[in-house]
C-alpha cells in the first residue's frame, strides 16, 4: 500500500500502543478503512468533518455555555474517523465486564445487608463507611431482582502492550450512550457503505432492551406499566441525551415537578389528572432524589420517593447507594472482590491504586509523585486530579497540603499510558489517545453489552485526559462482526 | 400526558404563531412604507407588538431600519422576532420527545438562523423583503412539517388551540390598533391604501377583492377580519378551530374542568356568530373589540388552570 499525504505525518509514539499501526503497517481491521480514506482527497474530507458538524448543531445534539447572562451553544467534538474494535478483543472485553458487574452487583447487596466480605476481612469495615456515597437509608432493603446496578459505564483504557485495563467503574447514573447511538447515525452519514462493507455490529438494539429491562422492574404486574425517565431539566448538559432515551424508549420524559407521591404511591400530574407511575429511570444523583431524606434543599427531586421506594410501590434504576461500589478507593477492591464472591481470577486488570489514607502507600506516592495521578476518590469528570507529570511544583506542593486535610479522599495511581487511535487533523491523521466505555445493562435475564461504546478522545497532542468537561472529543466506535475476521489458517 | 407537556407545547404553539404574525406584519408595512411616506408610520406595529412607551415609539418609529433590526433581532425587545423563536425553541427543547424529531430540527434550524450575525447585516443593508420572505419561510417550514408528521393525538390539540387562540388575539388587535388610530369611526379615512396594506399584512386583501364589489370600506374590513368564516385569519375562524380541537380533550377524567371552558368557548362564541357588522357598529366597536379580547383572555386562562397547572 503506498502512503498517501493522508499518513504522512503520523508518528506513533514509541511506547504507547495504536490501534492502527504496528510496527508501521496498518493492522488488519483498519485496512479497509485506511484504503477507503485514502481515496478521498482532503477537501472532501474537510466537507465530511463540516458535514458531521452540522449534522450535530441541526439535531440540538449540544450542550449550552451560559456566558454573560446569554447561552451559546456548542458540540461536543467528533472526531471523524472510527475507532476499531476486532471482534476477539470485543469477546475479552465482554467476558471481562460481565464478570466484574456481577461482583459488583453481589457485593452492593452484601454491604448493604449480611455484610459477610466486612466480617471475612476482604474490605475493611472503615473503607465502606466512611464513604459518602454509602446510603444507610438502603440498608436491610432487598431491592427488587436482587439488581443494584441496571446500568454501567465502565471505562477501559488500553496500557503500551495493549492488554485492557479498568479505568473506573460507573455504576450511578453514567451518561454519554446517547453518542455511542449519535456518532453511529452521523457515520452513516459521512461515509455511505463503509459500515456494511466493514460488517461492523450494529448498536441500535440499546433503547429497546433498556426498555425491556424497565418493564422487567415494574412492581405493578400490568401489560403497560408506567415508565418515566427522571431529568434534572432543560439546563442539565446531558439533556439531550435524556430526551433521545425517552424518544427511543417511547417512555415519558419528567422532571421532579411533574411527580407526587401519595399514600406511598408516585404519581405523574397529567392533563387527564394523576397518573400511578411504576418505574424510574431516574438521571438525577442521589442525593437530590427525596428531599426528605437527602438533600432538604433539591427542588430536583420528589418529596416521599424513598419511602415510596423502600414500600416497593415504585422501581428506581440504578438504585440508590451504587456510589460506594465505583468508590476511587474501594476500587482497588474488585479485583478481591471477583476472589471472593465468584470464585473466579479476574479477566480484566485494575490499575494500581494506592490508598492515601494508608499513610506507607501515601509516602510511596508522594516520592514519586512525577509518575503517578492523583484523584478524588468521589470525583468525576476529570475535576480535582493531579498529573504528576505535567503539574508544576507550587501545584504540587498545594495539592499535597489538600491530601494530608482528608487521605481518605484521596488515591494515587501510576500514570498508564493510553492507546492512540488515529484522528483528522488539519487534513491528515494524527495520533490521539483514547479511551472506551462500553455500556451494560443488567436485567433478570442476565447481563447485556451492545456491542460499542463511546470512544473518547483526547484532542490535544499529547494530553492523556479524555473528558469531555477537558476538552476530550468522541469518536463512532465500531465492533467488527465474526465475519469480517480473516479465517484461521 | 403530563401537564408540564401540554403547557409547553401551547406555548410552543402560541410563539410560533406570533412569530408568523409579526415578520408578515412587517413585511407589508415595509413595503407601504415605500410606497407613500407621507402617510406611512411605524407606530401601530411598535404599539401591536411591542411595550414601549409612547415617547419611545416615537424616537424609534421614524428610522424604518432601526425599527426592522429592534423588531427582528432586537436583544431588549422581549417580544422581537430573535426572542420570540428562542422561546419557541426553549418550549420545545423540554418537549422533544413529544413532538416529531424533524419538528425539534426545524425548530432548532430557525433559532440559529436567527442568532446569525449575518442576519442584522441583511437588515441592514440588503431588501428586507428578501430577508423577511426568508424568515416566514422557516415559520412555513414549522407549521408545514406540524401538519405532515405531527401525531393527531392530545399534543396535537394543545398545539391547534394555542395556534388558533393567538391568532384570534392578533387579529383582534390588529383592528383594535388601526381603529384607534382613526378614533373608531368609521367613516373617517377615506384613503384606500390604508385598508389594503392591513389586509395585505394578514393575507386577507385578495379574498376582499373577492367579496367585496364596491371598494374597500371599514366596515367590510370590520366584517371580514372579524365575521368571514372562510378567512383563516378571521376571529370566527379561529374560535371554530379552537372548539373543534378543544373538543377533542373531552374524557371523562377532567369532567369538570372540561365543561367550565366548553361553555366558556360556546358562549363566545355565540357573541361572535350572531353578531353582525351593523351590530357591531351599534353596539360601538371599541367595546365590542374590548370585549372580545377579554373573552379570548379568559379561555387562555382558563385552559392554562385546568390543564396546565401544575403546583
Amino acid at each position: 500500500m503506498q502512503t498517501s499525504e493522508l499518513l504522512q505525518s503520523y508518528l506513533v509514539d514509541t511506547n504507547t500502543w495504536d490501534e492502527m499501526y504496528k510496527d508501521a503497517s496498518v493492522r488488519e481491521q483498519y485496512k479497509k478503512v485506511v484504503d477507503f480514506l485514502q481515496h478521498l482527497s482532503v477537501d472532501e474530507l474537510n466537507k465530511k468533518e463540516e458535514l458531521a458538524k452540522r449534522l450535530f448543531m441541526s439535531q440540538g445534539i449540544t450542550f449550552t455555555v451560559y456566558n454573560s447572562g446569554e447561552g451559546i451553544e456548542k458540540i461536543f467534538p467528533f472526531d471523524i474517523i472510527p475507532r476499531i474494535i476486532t471482534s476477539a478483543e470485543w469477546n475479552y472485553i465482554e467476558k471481562g465486564i460481565k464478570q466484574r458487574l456481577k461482583a459488583l452487583n453481589l457485593f452492593l447487596k452484601d454491604i448493604y445487608s449480611t455484610q459477610f466480605i466486612i466480617k471475612d476481612g476482604i474490605v475493611p469495615a472503615d473503607m465502606v463507611h466512611s464513604c459518602p456515597h454509602y446510603l444507610r437509608e438502603m440498608y436491610n432493603f432487598p431491592v427488587p431482582h436482587d439488581i443494584y446496578v441496571h446500568i454501567s459505564g465502565i471505562d477501559l483504557i488500553r496500557n503500551n502492550d495493549g492488554s485492557f485495563y479498568i479505568l473506573e467503574d460507573n455504576l450511578r447514573t453514567p451518561s454519554g450512550v446517547s453518542y455511542m447511538l449519535e456518532n453511529r447515525e452521523i457515520t452513516k452519514r459521512l461515509f455511505p457503505d463503509l459500515l456494511p462493507n466493514n460488517n461492523v455490529r450494529s448498536v441500535t438494539e440499546y433503547p429497546s432492551l433498556l426498555y425491556r429491562n424497565l418493564v422487567s422492574m415494574s412492581p405493578r404486574q400490568t401489560t403497560k406499566p408506567t415508565i418515566v425517565l427522571l431529568t434534572p431539566g432543560i439546563y442539565n448538559s446531558a439533556y439531550f441525551e435524556h430526551t433521545t432515551l425517552a424518544r427511543l424508549m417511547g417512555v415519558e420524559l419528567v422532571e421532579g415537578s411533574d411527580l407526587v407521591v401519595d399514600n406511598h404511591r408516585v404519581y405523574m400530574k397529567t392533563t387527564s389528572g394523576l397518573q400511578q407511575v411504576d418505574v424510574i429511570y431516574r438521571r438525577v444523583d442521589d442525593d437530590y432524589l427525596d428531599p426528605l431524606v437527602f438533600n432538604p434543599g433539591s427542588a430536583l427531586g420528589v418529596a416521599g420517593l424513598m419511602s415510596a421506594y423502600r414500600k416497593g410501590n415504585v422501581a428506581i434504576v440504578n438504585a440508590p447507594g451504587n456510589g460506594v461500589a465505583d468508590d476511587k478507593a474501594i476500587y482497588s477492591y474488585v479485583p478481591a472482590m471477583i476472589r471472593y464472591y465468584l470464585n473466579e481470577e479476574p479477566v480484566l486488570k485494575n490499575v494500581p491504586t494506592y490508598q492515601l489514607g494508608k499513610q506507607e502507600e501515601r509516602e510511596h506516592v508522594f516520592a514519586n509523585i512525577e509518575q503517578m495521578v492523583i484523584k478524588k476518590t468521589n470525583g468525576s469528570g476529570g475535576y480535582g486530579m493531579l498529573m504528576g507529570c505535567s503539574a508544576s511544583k507550587e501545584e504540587i506542593i498545594d495539592y499535597k497540603k489538600e491530601v494530608l486535610q482528608d487521605p481518605r479522599q484521596f488515591i494515587g495511581q501510576p500514570i498508564i499510558s493510553l492507546s492512540s487511535a488515529p484522528c483528522y487533523m488539519n487534513g491528515e491523521l494524527q495520533p490521539r489517545r483514547v479511551d472506551l466505555r462500553p455500556y451494560a445493562l443488567c436485567g433478570p435475564d442476565g447481563i447485556e453489552i451492545v456491542p460499542g461504546g463511546l470512544t473518547r478522545v483526547a484532542l490535544t497532542e499529547g494530553s492523556m485526559v479524555v473528558n469531555s468537561s477537558q476538552g476530550g472529543g468522541s469518536k463512532d466506535t465500531w465492533v467488527l462482526s465474526p465475519l469480517a475476521e480473516p479465517p484461521p489458517l | 400526558m403530563l401537564s408540564r407537556v401540554a403547557d409547553s407545547l401551547y406555548w410552543m404553539s402560541r410563539y410560533m404563531e406570533r412569530v408568523d404574525g409579526i415578520l408578515r406584519m412587517l413585511k407589508i408595512n415595509y413595503a407601504s412604507s415605500q410606497d407613500d411616506i407621507q402617510e406611512f408610520s411605524w407606530k401601530p406595529v411598535l404599539k401591536i407588538f411591542t411595550y414601549l412607551e409612547s415617547n419611545e415609539i416615537d424616537a424609534l418609529s421614524p428610522n424604518t431600519r432601526d425599527v426592522l433590526l429592534f423588531m427582528v433581532t432586537g436583544k431588549d425587545n422581549p417580544n422581537s422576532v430573535l426572542n420570540i423563536v428562542t422561546l419557541a425553541r426553549e418550549n420545545a427543547r423540554s418537549v422533544q420527545d413529544h413532538i416529531t424529531k424533524e419538528m425539534w430540527q426545524c425548530l432548532n434550524d430557525f433559532y440559529h438562523i436567527m442568532r446569525d450575525d449575518k442576519l442584522n447585516f441583511l437588515l441592514e443593508k440588503d431588501d428586507p423583503i428578501s430577508t423577511l420572505d426568508n424568515l416566514i419561510r422557516q415559520g412555513l417550514l414549522y407549521f408545514g412539517t406540524t401538519d405532515v408528521t405531527m401525531a393527531r393525538g392530545e399534543g396535537n390539540s394543545f398545539i391547534s388551540i394555542g395556534k388558533f387562540l393567538e391568532r384570534a388575539i392578533q387579529s383582534t388587535d390588529i383592528l383594535d390598533v388601526k381603529f384607534s388610530n382613526l378614533n373608531y369611526e368609521l367613516d373617517k379615512t377615506a384613503d384606500t391604501t390604508y385598508w389594503k396594506y392591513l389586509l395585505m399584512s394578514i393575507s386577507g386583501y385578495e379574498l376582499y377583492l373577492r367579496t367585496y364589489r364596491d371598494g374597500l370600506e371599514a366596515r367590510n374590513v370590520v366584517e371580514q377580519i372579524v365575521l368571514n368564516e372562510q378567512f383563516p385569519r378571521s376571529v370566527v375562524y379561529s374560535i371554530n378551530q379552537l372548539h373543534r380541537y378543544f373538543e377533542r380533550l373531552k374524557s371523562n377524567r377532567n369532567k369538570v374542568g372540561f365543561d367550565q371552558i366548553d361553555f366558556m368557548i360556546g358562549k363566545f362564541k355565540s357573541r361572535i356568530k350572531f353578531s353582525t357588522s351593523n351590530s357591531i357598529i351599534q353596539e360601538g366597536l371599541h367595546h365590542f373589540l374590548n370585549e372580545t379580547k377579554t373573552g379570548l383572555y379568559e379561555i387562555g386562562t382558563g385552559i392554562s388552570h385546568n390543564y396546565f397547572a401544575i403546583s
